[in-house]
């Protein structure tokens, strides 16, 4: 028996030898560009890039769209040139990272390509000194007021808090400004900076200033003046972003900071988009917000499927073109970087709103000094901590803000290095 | 019946089953060879081996039951976890992520500079001579020519097609490539360098773009370095995964790669103090955490299934009712959760008519952590202990109570023990389960409070897997070999503690 | 009626109570779900507004393939959960039943590896899965055969430790008997063991399927093209975008994807609880 069975274990081999003979495994040609995106802005890309695909003469593009943002950079931080895409729609802060890593490639863009876009635009893209990509929409947050509560736009931080002490009682008010887009540190910014906080410091010929950060006592005094009542929160600025958009949808917020990637859910419930930055202590210093781009990436894949100059080409003639992004940018509905497609007149008003705000007060966003810990906590770690500290723990505002100066100018010195 | 398992039938049957499993798997491993896959290969054809060696002989009987699962478990738990645990010897981190082979290849593509003035030229692709040539359209002076590898041949306009944009179509002797030509074109023109003047040449920005550059670095494998031919500079290995200048030691160049550091990654875990610390603090919480979640949801899963063991009213809808936390997927329950407790809006405030910051506050927000776990974790003990008490023979129970037993004594001396027993492995899998439970966590306080204006590392309910997923894939820094070195201490203490604990319950005496 | 009180009315008192805890987060849910601006409603328990947005959004929405997902989500799950307790089942049978050296070591092993973090083991995993694809690419990187895969290797440790648990508890009498009647191991195990333990592998496919059900982390990794994703996977499309959450549509389809979970357990109950006993001397 046993021999008969050592003979079967011969025969099956022999047998499954043969039979996968059969199967040949199939070489693939290549003449593909994959690009990765998120939830949004795949499936938004695919129908644009449907409409028209032939933007690099002999490739085919395909997109590959993730479910959320966080699930497309958890796949590109794991990927190798085994499935990694040629082209990554990625946030500027992934630049630092994936140049490090050797994930992502430079491009060099031409004279004329480059004033397509204004420099901060490019600089968002830039890590030491190379372009790793072209930008595509530029994602920041502008305040809105509620044109019931409030007659005419207030001129600075004191006038909200004044309106909103007014009518909390009559009005049934739930909080004077709050943050609905961005969460409490990319989409807090402007409060932070028109309260005298700005994450970093720029000289008169707006240089950034790395061994100064602002000035702690200074910016705990506004606090207390304008957020605080002794040292209790006044209410007027809740510590978290949730309920926000309820809220100030429902009338129980006169003022709210809103994303420009969701004006669509505020005009759909008849809100005017009467879009400002949040006005200062004083008259005409309004609050500095983040208005940073997201990009298409190069990734150093590209070379290693052999699609490098279509990659290169397609980045050109499509991401960072006006014609590109025209196209793109009227399905997606974010503002788009490029100069010409941000003049195109499809551009709705709520998208030329956002980008008129971030013209009057925007501040890159650098990774570099965002991202770095020195300090003993990074920039989006340690500003929600403010406000809990402040508002919820009734620690003092000025103490405390005198912590966060000292941390982000930790932070702004050591990423000197990584720009 | 019997028959069928013995019988030629069921040899036959066996025989073509494994046939089919192993032509598929000998399929797989020569395209696995085929693709330089080896340790894949190797796997899959032992596999082919061991299955028709156990299948097929006497071997050993044990195995026919095992080995699928021993198969599955090696590919897909061990290899990974192997993985892992070899990479927390690495300095394994962003910056030094590739191979070495893989980094010097990245330097020499990024090794060129654009020349000052950043000058570009309009190209079309093609082929002069049967050579790979472009047909150079220099807009800013007007002037035209072909370029290769080897050599620059100036044109005269006059005998050019030019269209509107003063770019050259055509050229005598130059060859535009058809389009099934541009199928193969990015291979053969990406990364060459074409003809221009003294050190700068002509470099491919996609399909219509040249770029003027230069080379910077080049690399000499001899001497396993990087010279700087513009400045002289000399990068060599830093032993550490970079190539750096040898007298300073922060000019590096990038990409690094991933070095043996050895036990680096383990030594910073006690002798640095900003690790040291809270690694202590998250410890003792995180045996808190899981200990008092099995302790919970246990107890209430057991008091329901005590209570549901008799034929109530209801009990139809109760158990239906019961086990919907387990039926919701859980990121939704735990992000709801986490809303409820919202101090300003959420529900839990409201209904207690309070304004407390349950997040804000250490104690508050270990409470809450628990009672979310509680929610999310007592209708798995209700499943498995209403089992268990139907599991436990009727007869000790008649037995006892015909002896005199009330009802209280014989839960606390027979049906608490056996069920114990009968549980205790769940227990202890629960216990290992709650250990890492990264999900509630993560997504409920995100392991806060901390205070990050005093320079804190970890929050107030931090776990360590918490923390060291922050460590890992932390925003800014990635550094996976220390995060890996932090698992594998991890993984030896909730090992050592739920060994301790299955010698303790006496689980496995049971084996001979 | 003292009796009853005495007997009935605390299992009634406590098992409400415990109901209503483990409904206070559903219904806020279901509101959600009924919300058009797109958060969580959380502050009252007054719905403000029933809108079917969300719910038209999912089946009519012709980018939200809902129904695709929710067949994917139920044969991956399924498949996971059948295989999962019929390869584990085998082994639980052998750890519980046969004698053979390094039975304790092999089963201390089991428990040992999965409590590794396993979290930290995903990136590994995901190159593995990268190379499969490379020449396989069927199985690989994307496809659910190749999530299957995986799930089964990492349902290994746990099914295997739950299903021991109970077969230990059925009595060793009957396949003794087998035994002495000249059953071989592997008639004693598809003759004798399987029928008897029917009712526990009910229980243990049960929740692995729920377990698999629920699962995001290795999916939404694994399952990228829109076809092929799981319920999990694809409503994580609406809440985690780059700055902005959509919680409507992610609470509307959690409540339609629980159903089908709800339903396979209410006609397992009968197994699930009283389906036990057949293991026990009487069988």
């Amino acid at each position: 028996m046993t021999k008969k069975r050592l003979g079967a274990v011969g025969v099956i081999a022999a047998a499954a030898i043969a039979v996968s003979g059969l199967f040949v495994p199939s070489a693939n040609a290549n003449n593909t560009i994959v690009v990765w995106a998120d939830g949004d802005r795949g499936p938004n890309l695919e129908k644009v890039l449907k409409e028209k695909g032939d933007w690099v003469s002999g490739y085919t593009i395909t997109v590959k769209s993730f479910s959320n943002f966080d699930a497309l950079k958890d796949a590109f931080d794991k990927a190798t040139d085994a499935s990694g895409p040629d082209i990554v729609m990625g946030a500027n802060d992934w630049v630092p990272t994936g140049a490090k890593s050797g994930k992502l490639a430079p491009i060099t863009l031409t004279a004329s390509q480059k004033a397509r876009f204004t420099a901060g635009q490019l600089f968002d893209l830039t890590y030491k000194g190379k372009l790793y990509g072209v930008p595509v929409d530029v994602n920041n947050v502008a305040m809105i007021y509620n044109t019931d509560l409030v007659k005419t736009a207030p001129k600075t931080f004191g006038e909200m808090v004044a309106l909103y002490k007014a009518n909390k009682a009559s009005k049934g008010l739930k909080a004077g400004l709050c943050v609905a887009g961005g969460g409490m540190s990319w989409g807090a910014h402007s409060i932070f900076s028109a309260l005298g906080a700005d994450a970093y410091q720029f000289d008169s010929r707006d240089k950034i200033v790395y061994n100064r950060s602002f000035n702690g006592t200074t910016f705990g005094k506004n606090v207390r003046t304008h957020l605080l009542d002794g040292k209790k929160s006044n209410g007027f600025l809740p510590a978290s972003d949730a309920g926000c958009k309820d809220n100030f949808l429902d009338g129980k917020v006169p003022y709210a900071i809103i994303g420009n990637w969701e004006w669509k859910d505020y005009v759909a419930k008849g809100f005017t988009m009467n879009l400002m930055p949040v006005p200062g202590v004083v008259a005409n210093k309004p609050g500095k917000m983040f208005g940073s781009v997201s990009g298409a990436l190069l990734t150093t894949f590209a070379a290693k499927h052999g699609v490098e100059a279509g990659a290169k080409s397609l980045l050109t003639n499509f991401f960072g073109s006006t014609d590109g992004q025209v196209r793109y940018q009227k399905v997606e509905g974010r503002p788009p970087a490029e100069k010409g497609a941000a003049l195109d007149a499809t551009v709705s008003a709520a998208q030329r709103g956002f980008g008129a705000a971030a013209t009057l007060s925007s501040l890159p966003q650098i990774g570099a000094f965002l991202n770095n810990n020195a300090g003993g906590a990074n920039y989006w770690d340690s500003a929600p901590a403010y406000w809990t500290a402040v508002l919820v723990d009734g620690k003092d505002a000025v103490v405390e803000g005198n912590k966060l100066a000292a941390i982000w100018r930790a932070n702004t010195t050591a990423g000197k290095a990584d720009l | 019946m019997t028959s069928f398992f013995r019988g030629k039938i069921s040899f036959a049957f066996k025989l073509v089953a494994l046939l089919l499993i192993a032509s598929v798997l000998i399929t797989l491993t020569q395209s696995a060879v085929a693709q330089g896959e080896y340790f894949i290969a190797a796997f899959l054809g032992i596999t082919v081996f061991l299955l028709a060696l156990t299948y097929l002989t006497k071997v050993s009987i044990p195995l026919k039951f095992f080995l699928p699962g021993i198969l599955l478990l090696v590919a897909f738990v061990l290899s990974p976890i192997i993985f892992t645990v070899t990479m927390s010897g690495y300095n394994y981190k962003t910056g030094n992520i590739i191979s070495k082979d893989e980094a010097i290849l990245q330097i020499q593509n990024r090794a060129f500079e654009p020349d000052a003035n950043g000058t570009s030229f309009d190209i079309k692709i093609g082929r002069y001579q049967a050579q790979e040539a472009l047909l150079v359209s220099d807009s800013v002076n007007n002037a035209f020519f072909i370029s290769t590898v080897r050599d620059r041949i100036p044109l005269n306009p006059a005998d050019l097609t030019i269209n509107e944009y003063g770019v050259a179509e055509s050229a005598p002797d130059f060859a535009v490539l058809s389009d099934s030509e541009m199928a193969n074109a990015d291979k053969l023109y990406s990364g060459k360098r074409f003809t221009y003047q003294d050190e700068y040449f002509i470099a491919l920005e996609g399909f219509e773009v040249g770029i003027v550059s230069r080379q910077v670095l080049s690399f000499d494998a001899e001497k396993d370095q990087f010279n700087n031919i513009i400045t002289g500079e000399v990068y060599t290995d830093n032993g550490k995964g970079n190539y750096a200048i040898a007298d300073n030691p922060d000019q590096y160049l990038e990409p690094g790669w991933r070095a043996p550091v050895w036990f680096e990654n383990y030594t910073k875990l006690f002798t640095e103090e900003r690790l040291r610390g809270p690694l202590i603090s998250v410890f003792i919480w995180t045996v808190t955490f899981a200990s008092l979640s099995v302790l919970t949801t246990f107890a209430l899963g057991l008091l329901l299934a005590l209570a549901l063991n008799k034929p109530i009213r209801g009990r139809r809808v109760y158990r239906s009712i019961l086990i919907l936390p387990y039926a919701m997927p859980s990121i939704m329950s735990i992000l709801i959760w986490g809303g409820m407790f919202n101090t300003e809006f959420g529900a839990i405030n409201n209904l207690l008519g309070t304004d407390i910051a349950w997040f804000q506050n250490a104690l508050f927000a270990k409470f809450a952590i628990i009672l979310v776990n509680l929610w999310l974790g007592f209708p798995y003990f209700y499943l498995v202990s209403s089992g268990a008490l139907q599991a436990i023979p009727s007869e000790l129970l008649e037995a006892a109570a015909i002896d005199g037993a009330n009802p209280r004594q014989i839960f606390r001396r027979i049906t608490l023990p056996l069920l114990l027993q009968i549980l205790s492995p769940l227990l202890i899998a629960s216990f290992a389960f709650n250990f890492n439970n990264f999900n509630l966590i993560y997504l409920l306080t995100g392991g806060g409070p901390r205070a990050e204006l005093d320079g804190e590392l970890a929050g107030a309910t931090d776990i360590l897997i918490s923390f060291t997923y922050k460590i890992a894939f932390g925003s800014s820094v990635q550094d996976l070999g220390l995060a890996s070195a932090i698992s594998l201490v991890i993984f030896l203490l909730v090992a050592g503690i739920s060994l301790y604990g299955l010698r303790k319950s006496k689980v496995l005496e049971s084996f001979q | 009626m003292i009796t009853w009180l005495r007997t009935n009315a605390w299992r009634h008192a406590l098992v409400i109570s415990v109901c209503l805890f483990s409904l206070f987060p559903l219904y806020l849910v279901v509101i959600s779900s009924f919300n058009s601006t797109g958060s969580l409603r959380l502050d009252s328990f007054i719905p403000r507004e029933i809108s079917f947005a969300n719910y038209k959004m999912l089946f009519n929405d012709p980018a939200i393939p809902y129904l695709t997902w929710m067949k994917n989500s139920l044969v991956v799950a399924g498949a996971t959960a059948i295989l999962s307790v019929t390869i584990g089942s085998a082994s639980a049978f052998a750890f519980s039943r046969l004698a053979f050296k390094g039975r304790k070591t092999g089963i201390q092993m089991l428990l040992l590896v999965q409590m590794f973090p396993a979290i930290l083991a995903i990136s590994a995993v995901y190159v593995i899965m990268e190379r499969v694809y490379t020449f396989a690419p069927s199985i690989g990187l994307g496809t659910q055969a190749g999530l299957l895969l995986i799930y089964l290797g990492g349902a290994m440790g746990v099914n295997i430790w739950l299903l021991k648990g109970f077969v230990d508890s059925i009595p060793k009498e009957l396949d003794e008997a087998a035994k002495i009647d000249g059953a071989s191991a592997v008639q004693t195990y598809w003759l004798i063991f399987m029928p008897l333990a029917a009712p526990v592998l009910a229980v243990v496919s049960l929740l692995s399927f729920i377990g698999t059900f629920n699962e995001f982390i290795l999916a939404r990794l694994f399952l990228v093209d829109m076809e092929s994703r799981t319920v999990a996977v694809g409503l994580q499309q609406f809440i985690g975008g780059q700055y902005s959450e959509n919680w409507g549509p992610f609470a509307a389809g959690s409540i339609i994807a629980s159903v089908p979970i709800v339903i396979i357990f209410l006609s397992l109950q009968k197994y699930i609880v009283n389906g036990l006993t057949a293991g026990s001397v009487k069988g």
